[in-house]
């Protein structure tokens, strides 16, 4: 009878936990992106600040590409612009629409290469999907 | 000079018999925003429907000279064209993060009146946005955008 007690009362403590465990996972599933902080590592930096900066930063002279992105306004910026900035660099970049032809005409140093700029899209899309949750 | 013009509108005329081929029309879409979103207000959801779906979904409403070639090449490239970049009809189908993407083109495009497009608006005068419906847009894709990943 004893026996049956405490096989009851362990049984009855881990159900406890475990559906705490459980919501608990609930809440964490449904805030995606809530601990994960705009980060930029030091060489994709290195290549928004050659490629992309004299548009799509605070220091530009262009309206509508500083409207369309600003890359000192992005950390800033909730989520849901984030993710969508960001998958946008990365569609732009992909298809070669950015940076611009008659920009790269006029400054060729500041052209992409392969490299940087897959370097560049796998980091906007490996944080779209971590600030979105997935 | 009469008779190359003759010749012009008899060319038109037989040219016709081609059947024009225009995007096909489905009213049945179980992927549609708006189907799947019954929370999306009701302004928000007559000004997309008004501006927006004809380019931008299956439910394409084509006026009688769509059928009419050459306008049936125009029509038909930018009703594929448009279809492509955003279709509302497909809308579940995107990924949370390409519709985050797709809502940030749309308030921007919106706010600065690239889109509906002139060459859309100066025939379909109706569709195009006064400055309190482009802010119901804009506000309205940017909080939807946001709503994706609370």
């Amino acid at each position: 009878m004893k026996n049956l007690l405490v096989v009851f009362a362990i049984s009855a403590l881990s159900l406890l936990i475990l559906s705490f465990t459980g919501t608990n996972n609930q809440t964490i599933a449904t805030n995606p992106g809530n601990d994960v902080s705009f980060e930029i590592p030091d060489d994709v930096q290195a290549i928004i600040n050659n490629s992309c900066y004299v548009c799509h930063s605070d220091e530009s002279s262009s309206t509508t590409s500083k409207m369309k992105l600003n890359f000192d306004k992005l950390p800033e910026m909730k989520v849901g612009k984030q993710v969508g900035k960001l998958i946008k660099i990365s569609n732009a970049v992909k298809e070669g629409a950015m940076p611009k032809e008659n920009f790269i005409e006029k400054y060729p140093d500041k052209k992409l290469s392969i490299e940087d700029s897959n370097k560049l899209t796998s980091w906007a899309e490996e944080l779209a999907n971590k600030l979105g949750g997935e | 000079m009469k008779k190359a013009i003759y010749l012009i509108i008899a060319l038109l005329i037989v040219v016709q018999f081609i059947p024009a081929y225009l995007p096909e029309v489905s009213y049945d879409n179980p992927k549609d925003m708006l189907t799947n979103n019954p929370n999306i207000t009701d302004d928000v959801k007559m000004i997309l429907k008004n501006s927006c779906y004809n380019c931008h979904s299956n439910e394409t409403n084509y006026p009688w000279y769509a059928r009419v070639i050459p306008i049936s090449f125009l029509v038909s490239h930018d009703i594929k064209d448009g279809r492509e970049e955003l279709n509302f009809s497909h809308w579940e189908n995107y990924k949370k993060i390409e519709k985050a993407g797709i809502l940030d083109d749309i308030s921007g495009s919106v706010s600065n009146g690239e889109m509906p497009k002139k060459i859309y608006t100066l025939i379909h005068r109706n569709a195009s946005l006064s400055d309190a419906e482009k802010k119901i847009i804009v506000n309205w894709a940017d909080e939807f955008a946001e709503s994706l990943f609370e």
